[in-house]
């Protein structure tokens, strides 16, 4: 296949998803309300209690996850610390946080959901990354009646089966089956003659849906793709070096890594001195899905650094959408470092609550119920620092444009970031399956409604 | 071929690292009688301050002599582990094995935090030191020196500690202190000293360990917790309070470790632990343990 070729293919497959590559293309789906936030709508109805609306977040605060819950935590207090600045919600209830550590395991995440709702009596509950947490939450505040936004673990099976009729459970970041897509259609785009493909990847529910998706989507696209060797570390891991000796010995063009937090470094070490980078391509889901300086300039460039196909802070651009621009100075001045996914997604459901009960304020007059908020939240839109944001009724999953990039060494920053012209933004539509697209166990049995999508609806290439 | 040196020489660092912490382990177990939960801890602990220190000293020392910083991580941790020993665990040496569990648990949990305080949870490197050294072709196939030469750190420790309890002075006062503490103690041994500087050493292995890791892969919270659980598994194999079970144990954990990862992984963790039970049904104390 020669140049042209590749280019023709490339362009194919950016077409097919209606995907733009390049910094131009981003940013383009958005109500267009620029200027920082927030943007203050009509005076509130009604008599508005007081007293402090009390929130409770689980992220992780201990451990090789932290990573991703520190960054959350200081997106969730820098939306709290604005929003109270302004006099709170509906400019009377303050917001008080009631933080804990979702390293505690299921079960204590469980009882500590339990505590707050029962004993601190919370409002609201945000939070979670780990999608072992989410289905295991999820039906229990449906139980308690207690409103909850997810920021991550973003897990199928939560809405899939887990909680298949969502009243109280929303989930404000892109469903994790987005994640494996995002990443082989920026393998395919950028290295459209790959065809044997190794994997590794953490040994639970998000390493295998990381693999399931992004290898069917690669079948799908590539044609006569061979897996030519699979990696299942337990999560934890940092002693990679018998893994990756496997992998060199399998001779892959591509490589699948879903490996993340402060496993993802010692990987990235370890495969660096073992020549890894070298001798394949590399796709991952999360290498800069943790604090962006976590990740040091010996990371190699042109590996395909995904963002949990969810969000950069050098994306949307200054220029296309400022209110990332004044998100990431915001958060760099409060934190003094860069916001991470993560950071954007516990931002922005803070937000996204506050936007729902406004609305709801100005329909119904006084402190709304939870009612009237979750109706207001069903369908909303928000124009948050990633993008445009929207919530699905049907399944309350949040969905927005799915972006990934290959990773290279810029002046101004002392990590990696992007190369502008290599970043792949993805309409989410493209993705994802539509509503109502029957879950696993309706009339078929696959492991998540988008893999039936993606099997049923996408076009086959010859091998 | 080269796949199978380099898979080799994998499974004999990981067996190196793995020897330091259970060696470690059953060091304390064997004189003290204490189950140090702890004790990846401080492996943890060894790991950051050698890479915090050589990040230190990185801009004004060349890399080649950045290696004196590699004992750093050690010292540290025998420094503070015999701080912890005499303050904290000697109230619990009469308990029974529970408070024993409980308090070295929840001392895991209080270091495994002060490190998160002290350094934040960006991982820490020292990745400068594996560049120095270069890289050696296997059949075509890079492979870094450094992972050779803490191998023969690893076989240096393992020597050193035996010629250390088996040919000094203080060895014989251990051993006794370890075999009968009351008659040690009547016969005029600083039992308390013995205790202290024990706990050090075995605290000193694990922190060397964790020095010797880091500018391999890298320290990042939670290190010490995964590394434990695999210790255990260790000296369970070669019997809680043996050197030579804590070797014998370790290239075995290591070697079915690298086995079942280049071949059949979803095994990786039940062929340890079935390995694990099935010596503890045919020899309870494993395979090196004193009969009880």
């Amino acid at each position: 296949m020669d140049k042209d070729e590749i280019q023709q293919e490339r362009r194919g497959f950016l077409k097919q998803f209606g995907a733009t590559m390049g910094a131009a293309g981003l940013g383009a789906a958005g109500l267009g309300v620029a200027g920082s936030r927030p943007v203050h709508a009509a005076a509130p109805k009604g008599s508005i209690p007081n007293r402090p609306v009390k929130v409770g977040h689980i992220t992780f605060l201990t451990g090789a996850a932290e990573l991703l819950g520190g960054p959350g935590q200081r997106g969730h207090i820098l939306a709290q610390e604005e929003i109270n600045a302004q006099g709170g919600l509906l400019g009377k209830r303050k917001i008080e946080t009631i933080f804990a550590d979702e390293a505690a395991g299921t079960d204590s995440n469980v009882k500590e959901l339990r505590r707050m709702k029962l004993s601190e009596k919370i409002d609201l509950f945000t939070g979670v990354i780990s999608s072992g947490n989410t289905p295991a939450l999820g039906p229990v505040a449906e139980e308690l009646r207690v409103l909850t936004l997810f920021n991550d673990g973003c897990t199928d099976f939560l809405f899939d089966k887990a909680v298949p009729n969502p009243k109280y459970t929303f989930r404000a970041t892109n469903i994790q089956s987005a994640d494996g897509v995002t990443a082989a259609i920026g393998a395919a785009t950028h290295w459209p003659k790959v065809r044997r493909i190794a994997s590794i990847q953490p040994d639970y529910s998000y390493g295998r849906n990381v693999f399931e998706h992004a290898a069917l989507a690669l079948g799908k696209m590539l044609g006569g793709i061979e897996v030519v060797s699979e990696s299942w570390p337990k999560l934890g891991t940092t002693d990679f070096t018998s893994h990756i000796t496997k992998i060199l010995s399998a001779k892959p063009d591509l490589l699948l890594v879903g490996v993340w937090g402060g496993d993802y470094v010692a990987f990235y070490k370890q495969a660096l001195r073992y020549g890894l980078f070298d001798k394949m391509k590399v796709a991952t889901t999360l290498a800069f899905g943790g604090y962006p300086h976590a990740i040091g300039k010996d990371h190699p460039e042109g590996v395909l650094a995904g963002v949990h196909a969810n969000y950069h802070f050098l994306y949307p651009s200054a220029e296309r959408w400022p209110i990332n621009k004044s998100f990431v100075e915001r958060y760099h001045k409060r934190w003094n470092e860069y916001p991470s996914f993560e950071a954007d997604g516990a931002y922005t459901s803070l937000y996204l609550y506050k936007q729902a009960v406004e609305k709801a304020n100005q329909l119904v007059g006084g402190w709304p119920e939870d009612e009237a908020i979750i109706t207001m939240l069903e369908g909303a839109g928000i124009d948050s620092p990633a993008g445009y944001l929207y919530i699905r009724a049907d399944n309350h999953q949040g969905y927005k444009d799915a972006v990934t990039g290959l990773s290279k060494n810029l002046p101004g920053y002392d990590f990696p970031v992007w190369d502008p012209a290599s970043v792949v933004s993805i309409p989410i539509r493209s993705i994802t399956a539509p509503p109502n697209w029957p879950k696993p166990g309706q009339g078929h049995n696959e492991s998540t409604a988008a893999a039936d999508w993606i099997k049923k609806t996408w076009p086959q290439a010859k091998a | 071929m080269e796949i199978l040196v380099i898979q080799v020489l994998n499974s004999l660092f990981y067996a190196a690292v793995l020897f330091l912490i259970a060696a470690g382990l059953s060091l304390i177990f064997g004189v003290m009688g204490i189950v140090n939960m702890a004790h990846g801890s401080f492996y943890a602990l060894g790991a950051y301050v050698t890479a915090w220190s050589v990040a230190a000293a990185a801009a004004v020392i060349p890399p080649a002599a950045l290696f004196i910083f590699l004992p750093l991580g050690a010292i540290a941790a025998a420094v503070i582990g015999m701080a912890i020993e005499p303050s904290l665990l000697r109230r619990f040496y009469r308990r029974p094995e529970e408070y024993q569990l409980l308090v070295t648990f929840g001392l895991l949990l209080v270091l495994e935090d002060t490190i998160r305080l002290v350094w934040g949870g960006t991982p820490r490197t020292a990745s400068g030191l594996v560049d120095s050294l270069g890289l050696l072709q296997i059949g075509g196939l890079p492979y870094p020196v450094y992972n050779l030469a803490m191998i023969g750190v690893g076989i240096a420790a393992a020597l050193g500690l035996w010629a250390f309890v088996y040919r000094t002075k203080f060895g014989v006062l251990l051993r006794a202190t370890a075999q009968d503490r009351r008659m040690a103690a009547a016969l005029g041994i600083d039992v308390g000293r013995i205790y202290s500087l024990a706990f050090g050493l075995g605290c000193f292995m694990a922190g060397l360990a964790g020095a010797i890791v880091v500018p391999s892969q890298a320290a990042v919270l939670g290190m010490g917790v995964e590394v434990i659980v695999l210790s255990f598994v260790v000296v369970v194999i070669g019997g809680l309070g043996s050197l030579e079970g804590a070797l014998v144990g370790a290239l075995i954990v290591s070697a079915l470790r690298t086995i079942t990862i280049q071949f059949w992984e979803e095994i990786e963790l039940a062929a340890l632990y079935l390995i694990a039970a099935i010596v503890l049904l045919i020899l309870p104390t494993g395979l090196f343990g004193k009969k009880a």
